[in-house]
């Protein structure tokens, strides 16, 4: 009884906690589907693609995600070499050194983003002046600017990813290959590298993501890059998109799309692993890879399979769908409702100058009849009195998309005064 | 075949900051022998495979290799092929991969590293084993292959570090014989690490007891075994039990020893401290469980030894009847089972016996721990 | 050459360990040490045009800390009262946002760590997901959600619950949601990590003895996750006082945090050595306040990043 209700709490709480994670993501991929410019989940209106062709069609977004690229790779070759060198330094630094050598290399990672953003700015800019480069030199361009502020801290990561996986590594392992005669490169190349292949590709997937996704030291050191995260800032501050909205869709596919991918892979590897292991010891190896299919017990490569199918199926309406029949009823819905609104707030307005007429400054009769946008509690002018209740009326009653309303209209300040 | 190269240590020092790993070795290994170095853990025995290796940089001495000083030389150019405790055996590669490691690092072509692989793995009877990867094997599979793959270096030296201790008792009895049959065959210098003495004196042709990074004695396994140079090699080499004292007269090679609680007992003196011992000398002497026997109860001597039963054990091959020793240390007495009746002594007082010969005395030093 | 340098290219090779030196001090000294202090060095001078740099007027002077808190000389004011009002703002703001993770992730965490099955994979990948995802869009999908005409201010105002829609923007509310929202991921993994290596037989013995829950996590639970909770409070501290697209994003026009006013000063004002300085005094204080809650707590450095 008691653990039935713990039981169900816990559930509940899940539950909470993953709307609260999950639930944005759904709404704005879903906004990106509806068809009014602010991107909105509610009212939904039409079915449409259009905010895709937008963004394939802005050239700022292209560009920012060629730079990105760009910056990715950069980074992902810089973090991840510096990050085994750090931590293959770990393992063998002179033990009183090693606290000391920790904090430096993980202290990146605490170090607010701006700050790092700023003192590479600064460094590099100074190293600039001391070399006596110009302004266009390569080291103040913003590629490599950005390349180096962001490998600062992601090294740091890498660095963690790659130590975790460098402590279940034998060194006798590479004194072996010493022994038998290979160099110390062709030992770290043939022996030491595979052993880190795994990690190195999660160091990397982390480093390119980070990178990716990196705005507080990109935002001082791009130049005259501007990785798409800043395009987007941009534009997300100056005045919002559904287009974007088009892209984090994207993002979210692709992002569960190589989540699934790389858990089928794993999966896939255990079912190999155990028919080879089963195999071994029945002396027949070959033949018990072969056996388990990929799909076989593979719930992730199945779900994987559903999701391409939906999403062919997906991109292939999107490319015979038209919303225009939609789009043009709505519209013509909206100006009906429109020239209703007018109507009323002409026929209130008359009413109104009646009221105040017969009942002079009484306050409270001016209270607007309108539940949209902000309400009289915002609008200071519902408590001055009658004479400038319209006023905001008007702003807040039009169908106004802007995510701030009415609230931030100067004039409903300055009516007050008037 | 040849007589294979020999190996030199000459006054090999090796230091750790203040930490003396080695103490001025000095060991002359020839060529084509099976050669072992014997001690408890922490000896530094390991510590002078990775120097011959390469790993090491000597502190002081050298390590000479077919008279050839290995100054400066580091692991991948020396003739020797290492194997490692834990067999470090490349976990990612096939069998054979590991096998032909060597010859893929001199840029031979995989046909014949593939050809190369498959002799040895029939000489080490692994035939169709090798497309498995190391995990797939056994503990002995895995053994051999790392023997293998150390061949296939075709080295003049063969370092061997403790290789058998992972394995069960009766795979490493199995393996002791296999691994001295491999060394005949392939006729090099094979320098074997062990802390297990049975390891050592079954396959080795000699053996350098160790203590402390100090070689006590260097020998074959009768010399080691029946001829201890110090107290340690008699404590640590087979199981042996001590009587402590002082010399109280030097007949040639014989000497008497008043023991602190046996009485005077006769012994022979070792022959690495014939001359050495003087009396009046704090000493102690040996006598193995099997070399004591019972004497008719109240028989006095020289070469008698009266004690307390504490208790007794039947090991099955033998009876063992262990007796109030010195020091806190029991005498042990080893009677062969040859179908003989067995009464239980407890409690009794018994009067054992040995040859003069079977005692052998060295000067006082420190024992083995058990 | 000094003998530990000497083992170190005898145990590497020359290529390999110079490859690796030489990598590893760029990174901590080239990429890490320099840049700070260089950046610290750059907060005490004054905002010079670039001929005048090394200049007589290139002086060392406290000029820009002594902005922060009396604000220019011969202002109004006694003291620098908005910039310091936003700077104590962020900080409180910051400590309530990590209290708030902690409070939302400590179940999350507990429970994933101490539950086996198969579902705690799927609940795991979908807590990583949406980190995969760009924090301006993390940013963005909250502002749809808590704008105007969001999809909340719908619901609410749908339901009848409230008449008139609430400006979760303007109220901040919005901005610290999306705080939250940003670093959940960094709370919970480092308590999870360590709550997963705690025996559950622990657990069921101090429920053997009759220890009510409440007291099971007091006594045994927290006190083994202390690593844990510090290196995610520590993370989710430094990282939401050093956030810099959230405000933006969420932020209302009236509320600045404090790392926005070092981005005007930087790109608006172009006067870096202020800027520089505003980055030391965050990072400072910053640092200082996350040793002094590790010192009260007792916690030690070596913890983080686990």
């Amino acid at each position: 009884m008691n653990n039935s209700i713990i039981r169900i709490s816990i559930w509940v709480y899940l539950a909470i906690f993953f709307i609260y994670l999950l639930g944005p993501l759904v709404i704005m991929s879903i906004t990106a589907f509806n068809s009014p410019s602010f991107p909105r989940a509610t009212p939904w209106e039409c079915l449409t693609f259009e905010w895709f062709s937008a963004l394939f069609q802005d050239e700022r977004i292209l560009n920012g995600i060629k730079n990105s690229i760009l910056v990715g790779i950069g980074t992902i070759i810089l973090s991840v070499s510096m990050g085994l060198a750090g931590a293959l330094m770990l393992t063998q630094i002179w033990p009183k050194l090693r606290a000391t050598y920790y904090t430096i290399i993980i202290a990146p990672i605490l170090i607010p983003g701006v700050v790092l953003g700023i003192s590479t700015l600064v460094f590099w800019d100074r190293i600039n002046r001391m070399l006596g480069l110009g302004a266009d030199s390569f080291l103040s361009n913003g590629l490599f600017l950005t390349i180096i502020g962001q490998s600062t801290f992601i090294a740091s990561y890498c660095m963690l990813v790659l130590v975790a996986r460098l402590q279940r590594y034998d060194l006798a392992l590479t004194e072996a290959a010493l022994d038998l005669g290979a160099t110390h490169a062709q030992a770290f190349r043939k022996i030491l590298l595979p052993f880190m292949r795994p990690a190195l590709a999660s160091a990397a997937v982390l480093a390119f993501l980070a990178s990716f996704e990196n705005y507080n030291t990109t935002t001082f050191t791009f130049g005259e890059y501007p990785t798409l995260t800043i395009e987007l800032a941009q534009k997300v501050r100056y005045g919002i998109t559904p287009a974007i909205s088009a892209l984090a869709f994207m993002i979210v596919v692709l992002t569960v799309f190589a989540a699934l991918f790389n858990e089928a892979n794993i999966k896939r590897k255990e079912v190999i692993a155990k028919a080879r292991k089963e195999g071994a010891t029945v002396g027949d190896v070959t033949s018990g890879v072969k056996l388990p299919g990929f799909f076989t017990g593979n719930a992730a490569a199945i779900t994987l399979v559903v999701f391409a199918v939906a999403t062919i199926a997906v991109i292939g309406t999107a490319t015979v769908y038209s919303p225009k029949q939609c789009i043009a009823n709505v519209q013509e819905q909206k100006r009906l409702e429109t020239q209703k609104r007018i109507q009323e707030l002409r026929d209130q307005r008359k009413r109104d100058a009646e009221a105040a007429g017969q009942a002079g400054g009484a306050t409270g009769a001016a209270k607007p009849s309108n539940n949209s946008g902000f309400g009289g509690v915002f609008a200071p002018g519902t408590l001055q009195g009658g004479d400038q209740g319209t006023a905001p009326a008007d702003d807040a009653g039009s169908s106004n998309n802007s995510g701030f309303g009415g609230v931030f209209a100067p004039n409903n300040i300055n009516g007050a005064d008037n | 075949m040849s007589a294979g190269v020999g190996v030199d240590l000459e006054n090999l020092w090796i230091r750790f900051g203040d930490f003396v790993a080695v103490r001025d070795a000095n060991v002359h290994i020839k060529g084509g022998d099976f050669f072992s170095f014997l001690g408890p853990s922490g000896c530094g025995k390991t510590t002078i495979l990775r120097a011959v290796s390469g790993f090491l940089e000597p502190s002081e001495g050298n390590v000479l290799i077919g008279g050839n000083n290995m100054k400066g030389i580091g692991p991948n150019k020396r003739p020797t092929a290492l194997i490692f405790q834990n067999l470090a055996l490349f976990p990612l590669m096939k069998v054979w991969e590991n096998i032909s490691f060597s010859m893929e690092i001199a840029g031979a072509s995989a046909k014949e590293r593939r050809k190369r692989a498959d002799e040895l793995l029939d000489m080490i009877a692994l035939s169709d084993q090798g497309d498995k990867l190391p995990s797939e094997l056994s503990g002995g599979q895995r053994q051999r292959v790392a023997i293998a793959r150390a061949l296939c270096a075709e080295p003049d030296v063969l370092l061997l570090d403790e290789p058998l201790s992972a394995l069960d008792l009766k795979l490493r009895q199995h393996m002791r014989t296999e691994l001295r049959e491999i060394q005949k065959r392939v006729g090099i210098t094979f320098i074997y690490i062990t802390h297990d003495q049975g390891e050592a004196l079954t396959m080795s042709d000699d053996i350098a007891v160790m203590r402390a990074g100090v070689i006590d004695q260097i020998g074959d396994g009768k010399t080691i075994y029946n001829d201890p140079a110090t107290a340690f090699a008699a404590s640590f080499v087979g199981e042996n039990n001590v009587f402590r004292g002082k010399v109280l007269e030097v007949n040639g090679n014989e000497a008497l020893i008043r023991t602190n609680r046996s009485g005077d007992l006769r012994s022979r003196i070792s022959t690495a401290n014939l001359g050495k011992l003087a009396v009046g000398d704090d000493a102690m002497m040996f006598i193995r469980p099997e070399a004591l026997d019972l004497a008719p109860t109240g028989t006095k001597g020289e070469n008698f030894v009266t004690a307390q039963v504490t208790h007794e054990e039947f090991e099955g091959n033998t009876f063992n009847i262990f007796m109030e020793g010195d020091g806190g240390k029991e005498i042990k007495v080893a009677i062969p089972n040859h179908g003989q009746s067995f009464d239980d002594h407890t409690g009794q007082a018994m009067t054992l016996e040995y040859e003069v010969d079977n005692a052998v005395a060295v000067p006082a030093g420190e024992l083995a721990a058990e | 050459m000094p003998s530990f340098l000497k083992d170190f290219f005898n145990r590497n090779g020359t290529l390999m360990g110079s490859l690796m030196l030489g990598l590893v001090l760029f990174w901590t000294v080239g990429l890490i040490i320099l840049p700070q202090l260089s950046m610290l060095d750059f907060s005490f001078r004054p905002n010079l045009p670039p001929p005048e740099i090394g200049g007589p007027k290139d002086v060392y002077t406290l000029e820009n800390y002594k902005y922060l808190v009396f604000g220019p000389e011969g202002g109004s004011q006694d003291y620098n009262a908005v910039d310091l009002k936003v700077f104590f703002r962020t900080l409180v703001a910051a400590v309530c946002v990590t209290i708030f993770n902690l409070i939302l992730c400590y179940p999350i965490a507990y429970y994933l760590g101490q539950t086996k099955g198969n579902h705690i994979r799927i609940l795991a990948l979908m807590l990583i997901i949406p980190y995969w995802i760009n924090e301006i869009l993390r940013a963005f999908a909250l502002r749809i959600i808590f704008g105007e005409s969001g999809v909340l201010n719908t619901i609410l105002v749908g339901s009848g619950i409230f008449d008139t829609p609430f400006d979760f923007i303007r109220n901040d509310i919005a901005l610290y949601a999306g705080l939250g929202y940003a670093y959940i991921l960094l709370m919970i993994f480092p308590i999870y990590n360590v709550i997963e290596s705690l025996d559950h037989n622990q657990i069921e013995a101090a429920r053997d003895l009759g220890a009510p829950w409440w007291r099971i996590h007091k006594r045994v639970v927290i006190p083994y996750a202390k690593p844990g909770i510090s290196s995610g409070c520590t993370m989710v501290f430094m990282l939401s006082a050093g956030a810099l697209a959230a405000p933006q994003i969420l932020g209302g026009p009236s509320s600045l945090w404090f790392t926005q006013l070092i981005y005007q000063q930087f790109n608006d004002n172009s006067d870096w050595p202020q800027g520089a300085a505003y980055a030391v005094v965050l990072l400072v204080t910053c640092i200082l306040l996350v040793l002094a809650v590790m010192r009260l707590f007792k916690v030690n450095m070596g913890d983080i990043g686990k």
